[in-house]
């Protein structure tokens, strides 16, 4: 079958810098047919201009991260007839989220940056014991999605947090993290935790799912973040709004069995910040849209919400 | 058609009007609501923060009331409709972990036994309403009003657990959007996230969001936005004054909740879909349209 493929392109070294064109190519695509293929052949028998990074070929390296239509995959584990089918067009892209050099090929440094802060190496506070460390399933299971990593670079490009700040940890990285927290052999557990508990760290994840969602390998960074808040608020670190914020959510429900929203914002953000919110206060007033303190009624049943509660604190 | 009806707290409180638009747009579509006052908040997902088995159990037991009630259940929140669907996934996937979640309900003689739906407002009336019948009880055409679809994240993804439409090309909203005569505005952050979950730890990551957003819409010719969600919502209108600080730009963007266009479309008073209550008005739009 034959399709156009639309490819997105800028050379830094022509004329006019990076700016992105659309290039489009006619390319006669079989069944079965992955999108780095296709991209191979454009390259081999079109357009021996074109630039894309891939490797193995067998969605291992990680190297062949791109966008198709609007969606962050690997070139190498797609095939391109689904995708056409789906949107009756094909349109390559590079990753968001980074810097493009040329064509496809983004510069992934910042990732690498950031992998490379968290101490992405384990550090077991003893030596092995005699006859070396002897790990259970279980323990081994709990770090096996967060192992799984190829460091492609898709959640970053798909994470609408880091969209909007470019220093946040990102999900691959704080996926890296928990791999060691979570491992029994691991000593730096506290500090690890402590250093993500910051700005630009675990609480600035605004759980819209896209990691998990697009992650080839099914780490489910955001899952893995859930549990680095888990582990934090374990470890005491709750100085900090995102922890406040789910302390307060809590007790709210412990309470009156659902959110009680000027407790929680007051609580979440702290007496200063609060002060901030009054402008905002005044205009929902006037809206009649202001949530005014402690005028809920507990829900019916509430004695079962806080039986459930207990009950699984009393576990833990 | 019944549905067990789960509000959602922000519904319930700071966005009554979607909850007011929804009851009257139900009444109309001849959906049965019966709301279940004996649920406690999803949590929004930050009870995965504190302790994954808790939001197992909370959510296991409204998964449960409402398996009691004999009905599927209908929510008009975006995240509350992806964190019962995530905990239901999770607890239908889990054997392990259902035991632990029934073994804390027998505490309170509720049982999960994995047979409950949960759906959200969109996908009932898509689904189970049909465009068809939106379309013939249309009263008052929006022709000509330019609006952009907010899907949101919590509607579409994780989409294994929602189970609702493409995440990547949804379009039942633009659909509806159409039934009503209006015309959809295409752009692209309709699937991206409003930020809410940041506006009280990261505020200007989430102001951020949100500028990004309206202007993007705006900038290939939306007028207002539709979306789903109350969470959204709050977003999109209360915070769109922080937002357009943070962009320097001065926002102007109407927002209306799923329930509201559609009530206002089959003829129901900008009184009674509760217009007043946003803080970006919507009347210069409408009345440029010749809608009010
Ligand atoms: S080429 Fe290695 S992952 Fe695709």
């Amino acid at each position: 079958m034959r399709i156009k493929v639309k490819i997105k392109r800028c050379d830094p070294t022509g004329r006019g810098g990076c700016e992105p064109y659309l290039q489009a190519y006619d390319v006669d695509v079989k069944e079965g047919m992955t999108i780095l293929e296709t991209l191979m052949w454009i390259k081999e028998n079109l357009d021996g201009t074109l630039s894309f990074r891939r490797s193995c070929r067998s969605a291992i390296c990680g190297s062949c991260a791109l966008v198709v239509n609007g969606t962050p995959k690997l070139a190498c584990k797609t095939q391109i007839l689904r995708e056409y089918e789906g949107a009756r067009e094909v349109v390559l892209s590079p990753l968001s989220n980074f810097r493009v050099i040329k064509d496809l090929v983004v510069d992934l440094s910042p990732l690498w940056d950031k992998i490379g802060r968290i101490e992405p190496w384990l550090q077991p506070g003893s030596e092995p014991p005699e006859g070396g460390w002897i790990i259970t399933k279980d323990e081994v299971e709990r770090i096996d999605r967060e192992s799984r990593c190829i460091l492609c670079g898709i959640c970053n490009s798909g994470c609408n947090s880091q969209e909007v700040d470019p220093e946040f940890i990102g999900p691959s990285a704080a996926a890296k993290v928990y791999r060691f927290v979570g491992d029994v052999r691991e000593d730096g557990k506290r500090r690890r935790l402590e250093r993500v508990s910051g700005p630009h760290g675990i609480w600035d994840c605004s759980r819209c799912v896209m990691c998990n969602e697009y992650c080839p390998k099914r780490v489910e960074p955001m899952t893995s973040i859930e549990k680095l808040r888990v582990e934090a608020i374990r470890e005491g670190l709750v100085d900090n709004a995102g922890a406040r914020h789910v302390e307060a959510l809590v007790d709210s429900v412990n309470r009156v069995g659902r959110l009680d929203e000027a407790v929680y914002t007051f609580r979440s953000l702290g007496f200063l910040r609060s002060i901030g919110m009054i402008p905002l206060g005044i205009r929902l007033e006037l809206h009649g849209k202001m949530p005014l303190p402690h005028i809920f009624p507990a829900i019916e049943g509430i004695e079962e919400v806080r039986e459930l509660i207990r009950a699984v604190e009393e576990e833990e | 058609m019944r549905f067990a009806f789960y509000p959602g707290c922000a519904a319930l409180a700071i966005a009554k009007e979607a909850y007011r638009s929804t009851l009257l747009l139900a009444e109309r579509l001849g959906l049965e609501l019966v709301e279940m006052v004996r649920a406690n908040c999803c949590g929004a997902g930050l009870f995965n923060d504190k302790n994954r088995e808790l939001n197992l159990t909370l959510n296991g037991r409204t998964l449960a009331q409402a398996e009691e009630m004999g009905l599927p259940i209908m929510t008009i929140c975006n995240t509350c409709f992806m964190v019962l669907n995530r905990a239901r996934a999770e607890l239908d996937r889990d054997d392990y972990l259902r035991d632990k979640v029934n073994h804390h309900l027998a505490r309170i003689g509720l049982r999960y036994r994995g047979e409950v739906k949960v759906k959200h407002l969109l996908q009932v009336v898509v689904e189970d309403v049909g465009i068809d019948r939106v379309k013939g009880l249309v009263r008052r055409p929006l022709r000509r009003l330019q609006v952009g679809a907010f899907y949101g994240c919590h509607i579409l993804r994780p989409s294994e657990a929602v189970a609702f439409e493409d995440p990547d090309r949804p379009r039942s909203l633009d659909d509806l959007i159409l039934a009503i005569g209006a015309e959809p505005v295409d752009y692209e952050g309709r699937t991206k996230c409003c930020g809410f979950q940041l506006d009280l730890v990261s505020p200007h990551l989430a102001y951020r969001m949100i500028g990004k957003r309206i202007m993007e819409c705006r900038d290939r010719g939306g007028e207002t936005m539709i979306t789903g969600c109350p969470l959204c919502h709050i977003n999109l209108d209360s915070y769109q004054g922080y937002a357009g600080k943070e962009v320097g730009f001065k926002l102007d963007m109407p927002t209306f909740h799923l329930s509201q266009l559609l009530g206002f479309a089959m003829g129901f008073s900008e009184e009674e879909m509760g217009f007043a209550k946003h803080l970006v008005s919507p009347e210069r739009v409408l009345k440029d349209r010749g809608l009010l």
